[in-house]
């Protein structure tokens, strides 16, 4: 059988009006905030996003929505287009539409609008997400988590959860690579010192010392309950445009210089290696096309709905040795003044899980150091290269985007 | 739990045999493939040719997990309880219960295991067909 990476892909030269440029950012703080409405949210960071690309609304001729999980009737509306109408985009906006693949929609909806501006079908993009995970009603939230994306046929009269799957994997991971149970706390504890220093971060009012992970509750063995991820109300929105007109208006923005996924599994229960996943085929895809490696990066945003999903995804996209992400996060590899600083916002686990958004935010993050516009204490200097890595529903699959800073 | 239908044409004769004790995959009548969870083709050769093997029921434990808390709606009763994963030593792999020992608890298992098929008892193979494995006897 032929690999598909044995085909070369076109990619956009630098520069031209088919390199898609990332030119905005909107987002509001993460955790639980029963008043705040869904629809309030999201037009927010939609407003925030677009006036920090320097743009008007009547500006967007596309807008891609990212699902919410918390209830069909939003899930409906944005569906319906009506951040179209909240916009005041009505017969202005050229198509609306939502791009779903759970955990790695961010990276979905990213190569959807690259796609888009680079045939010449879109001008200005926006990708918009907001989600009331947070104040959902929880026995709803976890049955959904036990029904949606695991297969009803086959696994589902088992009783496993979105919990148990993070056990399988945690596990796995651990045996694997040796990773005692104080390394895989250290990776949370690593995320609480970046979420102590971003203001939207749900937990940026509480530090974390691996003692009180350890002495939590167990939930799945071997995941303890600080070691799974909170639910939280949370809204995150960016801008795409082409290099060419980014050019016009700014003197710095972000474009994507490769990028790679790979599909591996609907059911869990089909995954060769749990340890594993697909990242290091994702990740030689990106790079390749990149033209740049690992030892080029200057900061790293991987999904971490638990450690070891982190862990694994550091390691197969390079950026630590085999088995030993975990380790390397005990010693401060990744944590604030770290050699490679990852998940600067706290990611999943600390800056909260806002259901499909939690992988938007780590995006948005990404792009926000990338123009050096992350809060002093928390900003990569001079970051100029940035690995998104991305995963959905029982990390179905492994997704890459690469990102680099250009300068006018 | 979500009570929309599953796709019975594939379980019927999977959960069947769950319910007489027996571990059923299915199996390509052109290629030979093994496979699982049951497909409407094969996904070796696109053959609709498919049937069904019994397998011997032993395997590795590739992972598991210990549920003690959050159980899905229906199942606080059963905790705590555990699921792993199995890959088979005829090839395919699955997810399914594991008994724990007969000190109660899971102390036993670790990845890599060896672990044999042993059916629930059927009545309750009925209301939740699932797969139970236990850790094999050295
Ligand atoms: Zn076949």
């Amino acid at each position: 059988m032929t690999d598909v990476l044995d085909h070369e892909l076109p990619f956009p030269e630098p520069g031209t009006a088919a390199d898609a440029a990332f030119v905005g950012i909107g987002e509001i703080p993460s955790g639980k905030f029963p008043d705040r409405t869904f629809m309030g949210a999201l037009v927010e960071v939609s407003a925030r996003a677009i006036l920090d690309a320097g743009l008007a609304p009547r500006d967007i001729d596309t807008v891609l929505l990212i699902p919410c999980l918390h209830g069909g009737r939003d899930q409906a509306d944005l569906i319906f287009s009506r951040l179209v109408e909240e916009l005041g985009l009505n017969g202005r906006a050229k198509s609306s539409m939502m791009i779903h693949s759970g955990g790695s929609t961010s990276d979905s909806a990213t190569r959807v609008a690259a796609g888009l501006v680079a045939s010449g079908q879109a001008r200005n993009v926006l990708i918009a997400q907001a989600d009331k995970w947070g104040s959902a009603p929880v026995t709803e939230m976890v049955d959904m988590l036990s029904g949606f994306g695991i297969p009803r046929e086959w696994e589902v009269p088992s009783g496993v959860t979105f919990n148990a799957v993070g056990g399988l994997i945690t596990q796995r991971y651990m045996h694997a690579t040796g990773s005692t149970a104080e390394e895989m706390a250290s990776v949370c504890v690593a995320l609480r010192q970046w979420a102590r220093l971003n203001p939207n971060a749900m937990f940026k009012d509480k530090d974390l010392t691996i003692e009180r992970v350890l002495t939590s509750k167990m939930i799945s063995d071997p995941v303890h309950a600080l070691e799974c991820p909170m639910l939280a109300d949370g809204a995150v929105a960016l801008v795409m445009t082409s290099a060419t007109s980014a050019r016009r208006n700014h003197d710095s923005w972000v474009r994507i210089a490769g990028s790679g996924g790979t599909v591996s599994h609907y059911s869990l229960g089909q995954e060769r290696d749990l340890a594993v996943m697909n990242w290091p085929r994702a990740g030689r895809e990106a790079y390749e096309q990149a033209g740049w490696g690992p030892e080029d990066v200057d900061l790293a945003q991987v999904y971490d709905s638990y450690a070891a999903v982190l862990a694994q995804g550091l390691e197969g996209l390079g950026l630590a040795a085999e088995g030993e992400a975990a380790r390397q996060f005990a010693a401060g590899r990744f944590s604030p003044g770290g050699e490679l600083p990852a998940n600067t916002n706290g990611g999943l686990l600390s800056a909260g899980h806002t259901g499909v958004g939690g992988g938007t935010a780590l995006l948005a993050e990404g792009v926000r150091q990338l123009l050096w516009r992350a809060e002093p204490e928390r900003q990569v200097e001079g970051a100029t290269r940035a690995v998104i890595g991305g995963t959905g529903g029982t990390y179905m699959d492994s997704q890459v985007m690469l990102l680099e800073r250009v300068t006018r | 739990m979500t009570a929309e239908p599953i796709m019975t044409d594939l379980t019927v004769d999977y959960y069947e045999s769950l319910g007489r004790g027996q571990l059923v995959v299915q199996e390509c009548g052109d290629c030979g493939a093994l496979i699982m969870y049951p497909r409407y083709r094969c996904t070796e050769c696109f053959s609709s040719n498919l049937g069904w093997r019994q397998v011997e029921g032993g395997g590795i434990l590739h992972s598991f997990t210990i549920m003690r808390l959050g159980a899905p709606s229906g199942y606080e009763a059963d905790l705590p309880y555990a699921v792993g994963i199995v890959k088979l030593d005829e090839g395919p792999q699955l997810l399914g219960r594991l008994w724990p020992g007969e000190d109660g608890t899971w102390d036993d298992y670790v990845c890599d295991a060896r672990v044999t098929f042993k059916s629930a008892p059927a009545a309750d193979v009925a209301s939740r067909p699932a797969p139970w494995f236990e850790r094999a006897k050295s």
